[in-house]
């Protein structure tokens, strides 16, 4: 981030062409040295970080513009080639995959973002117990993904599942929940909605309590209704923490792949396979690296350039309003 | 309050990104390339005796002992100076196959020994992942396998894996109940379909018949059966192309979805696997199972939890009317495979050997009730004598998976996926059965997703 205070104002004009005077310049090698020191410092973790995501990361790019073969004395590149993405492109599962995802990702993010919302002005309220709340809401999400789903498996189990005993009883008869495409599909977004809603909610509640008190004060003394208040002074003052929300649970939700690969394995047919799991399947089940490569990197292009779009739409609607 | 610092973001989400990509480059980095050791002395292949081996297996029962430990302790009692670590494998047979191939590819030396399924060995071949067994060890050990189990570990003329225990399909029925309908044991699948909507209608079951249809291999399993037994196949001998669509697929798939139109299979059976299925039986809920061979002693154990102690009876597959009866049985189990960087191959064979022979066949066999590979153990009166399912096995017809393509996995998957959807009414069977041929056609044409 910029600082300041480092470099003259800009318009400043220092008389002739002297440079800064003594104790700036004293100030500035030593800001210099401690920052020398902070990577250093940091170095280690750095590089390790460099060898578990950005080896394996380029490693994976080249896999997938190359002709990949895997033989016993490891994985051998060959040449380079677009044969993996044009493989992946006329694959009639890769373009289901890739609908299923977005429409997940889609669904799920918004419904998490409006009921988090919701919960979160509901804390915001409690003046008792709101600590109580907030470790209570965290469970779900503090669970991991694979016992969650796994939780939810038996909840959703055709024999002796909760959903079934409950269908039963309202007359709606036994559906078989994740035998049959539509349920699955429902069934795997309630249970991410279940276990990520929380996660919304105390980021938005963050950014809530950060709120200024003095426009509240000011609007209900213009006579402000409560609904009024939250679409002209609370919604407008939180979209940037509502982005950042958005943005964290798009690159989770794109990168879908617990859910099904515990609750349907993809299944019914093809129904709930995500691009994640499609990209497994290929590299681990299949050994077609290259394709499954191919799978992996556009699905990272791909959820970049959409958070790069979804910001530059947001900044320009802030922008208009402002 | 308007000034935001939403570009700050932008970095943020490419970093993120950056990691969800990490992720599927993970386990591919390695390149070591690790010459393999042959055994290299003068001794016969299968006769060292020292070293040290790291043997991956996945659990074979869930009971206590662990017949991986009494095998290795028995192991190393004739052979002391040979030390056998047990690394234990993941449990979901895709899952072991991952981490094996990541492992192995990767060039790791451990583990030497590993336990795989039966299905694997084109894979494991075509890709180098397994040393071929049949270099060391003469034709007179292979023979001693029944017939049609090295044939199903055999690729383009080498043997890759040495037949450890066999698994395949049986019908279990609930003896009480058809003696109480006055029925007797269904020898077709069109009795079968009768006998159990019979079972449903009259309310002494929630559940007629019972198997797997959840969309993963062991749907394949049960579609081969049925295949095998209208007298289909998948692919063509080269392997080079599709066989299903045929009349006798028709009926294979048919028949599948009209067990559960007519009431005789519940609709839940499309998310069924073993697990579920066993409950199902185990539980009382259902009149017919088709299982595999440790449903016998889960079904026969009162703390499985088991409420059908007693009256069960075990069979093997039906036919249909006017084939060869009794119906196939689907080939499954599981083989022991060499890693290529194993320091100590001489060591393995040793191993091996010692696994698929007498002694350690015959404990498999009678202290947990797994089917030898063996064809004189199976054949023994202490093996025979030991269940009624051992003693069905001679019995049985069996066919195995069309597993001698490197492409499997992808022809599995066409056939399991489209069943399934057949199955849960989605597509029909007409349509499902050219979809899955399609798709198994240009599974075994090119790489592809």
């Amino acid at each position: 981030m910029s600082t300041p205070s480092v470099a003259p104002a800009p318009g400043t004009r220092v008389a002739g062409a002297t440079p800064p005077a003594g104790p700036r310049r004293h100030e500035d090698v030593f800001r210099r040295q401690q920052a020398r020191l902070g990577w250093m410092f940091s170095a280690p973790a750095l590089l390790v970080i460099a060898a578990v995501t950005i080896f394996p990361i380029i490693y994976a790019v080249v896999m997938s513009v190359s002709n990949v073969s895997v033989t016993g004395s490891g994985i051998s590149l060959s040449g380079l080639t677009g044969s993996n993405y044009s493989i992946m492109v006329h694959a009639a599962q890769w373009r289901y995959a890739l609908f299923f995802t977005v429409l997940y990702t889609v669904i799920t993010v918004a419904v998490e973002v409006v009921l988090g919302t919701c919960i979160a002005l509901v804390l915001e309220r409690l003046s008792a117990g709101r600590g109580w709340m907030m470790a209570l809401l965290l469970v779900p999400w503090s669970m991991i993904t694979v016992i969650n789903a796994q939780l939810w498996g038996y909840i959703y189990n055709p024999t002796y599942g909760i959903a079934d005993t409950i269908f039963s009883h309202l007359g709606l008869g036994s559906p078989v929940i994740l035998g049959t495409r539509v349920p699955a599909i429902i069934a795997l977004m309630v249970a991410d909605i279940w276990k990520t809603t929380p996660f919304v909610a105390i980021i938005v509640l963050a950014g809530l309590v950060m709120l200024p008190h003095d426009l509240y004060e000011a609007a209900e003394v213009d006579g402000a209704t409560g609904w009024t208040t939250f679409w002209r002074i609370t919604f407008p003052l939180l979209r940037p923490t509502i982005a950042l929300a958005v943005l964290f649970r798009v690159l989770q939700a794109f990168g879908l792949f617990d859910l099904p690969f515990v609750l349907t394995n993809g299944g019914p047919g093809y129904s709930t396979q995500s691009l994640a799991v499609l990209a497994y399947n290929a590299m681990f089940r299949d050994l077609e690296f290259g394709p499954g490569a191919a799978v992996a990197t556009s699905t990272a292009l791909l959820v970049v350039l959409g958070c790069i779009a979804f910001l530059k739409v947001f900044r320009a609607q802030v922008g208009r309003q402002g | 309050m308007t000034v935001l610092r939403l570009r700050g973001l932008v970095p943020l989400a490419s970093l993120a990104a950056a990691l969800t990509l990490a992720l599927a480059a993970c386990g591919s980095s390695s390149t070591s390339s690790t010459p393999s050791s042959s055994g290299g002395s003068a001794k016969p292949p299968g006769s060292a005796t020292s070293g040290n081996i790291v043997w991956w297996a996945s659990p074979i029962t869930t009971s206590a002992p662990d017949p991986r430990t009494v095998l290795i302790n028995d192991f190393e009692k004739v052979y002391p100076h040979i030390h056998v670590t047990l690394r234990s494998a993941p449990t979901d047979t895709d899952t072991n196959r991952a981490s094996l191939i990541t492992q192995i590819s990767g060039g790791a030396s451990s583990p030497d020994v590993f336990m795989g399924d039966v299905i694997w060995p084109a894979q494991f071949a075509h890709s180098g992942l397994a040393v071929p067994l049949s270099k060391y060890l003469p034709d007179s050990y292979w023979s001693t396998f029944a017939s049609g189990l090295v044939q199903g570990a055999t690729y383009k003329g080498q043997v890759y894996g040495a037949p450890f225990f066999e698994d395949q399909g049986f019908l279990y029925y609930r003896k009480d109940l058809l003696a109480k309908e006055h029925l007797s044991v269904p020898k077709t699948w069109q009795q079968l379909e009768t006998d159990a909507a019979q079972l449903v209608h009259k309310h002494l079951v929630k559940y007629g018949y019972v198997w797997q249809g959840a969309s993963y291999e062991g749907l394949t399993c049960n579609f081969m059966e049925y295949l095998g037994s209208a007298g289909g196949s998948v692919l063509n001998s080269s392997m080079t192309q599709s066989t299903l669509n045929s009349a006798a697929g028709q009926q294979a798939i048919s028949f599948m979805r009209s067990l559960i139109t007519s009431g005789a299979t519940p609709s839940a059976v499309t998310t069924f696997q073993e697990p579920q299925a066993m409950s199902a039986f185990a539980n009382g809920q259902a009149g017919f199972l088709r299982n595999w061979d440790y449903a016998w002693s889960f079904s026969q154990t009162a703390s499985s939890p088991s409420k059908v102690v007693g009256k069960v009876g075990v069979t093997p597959l039906p036919a249909f009317q006017g084939q060869t009866s009794p119906g196939t049985s689907n080939i499954g189990g599981w083989n022991l495979y060499i890693n290529p960087h194993s320091k100590n191959v001489a060591a393995d064979l040793t191993f091996i050997k010692w696994m698929t022979g007498a002694t350690a066949q015959t404990t498999l066999a009678t202290q947990f009730s797994e089917i030898p590979t063996v064809t004189s153990v199976r054949s023994s009166p202490a093996v025979i004598s030991k269940n009624p399912v051992l003693a069905t096995v001679p019995k049985t017809r069996l066919i195995p998976r069309p597993a001698e393509t490197p492409q499997y996995a992808k022809v599995s998957q066409a056939i399991y996926t489209n069943v399934n959807s057949v199955l849960s009414g989605q597509t029909t069977p007409t349509a499902g059965l050219k979809s899955a041929s399609d798709q198994v056609n240009s599974a075994v044409s090119a790489s592809g997703l």
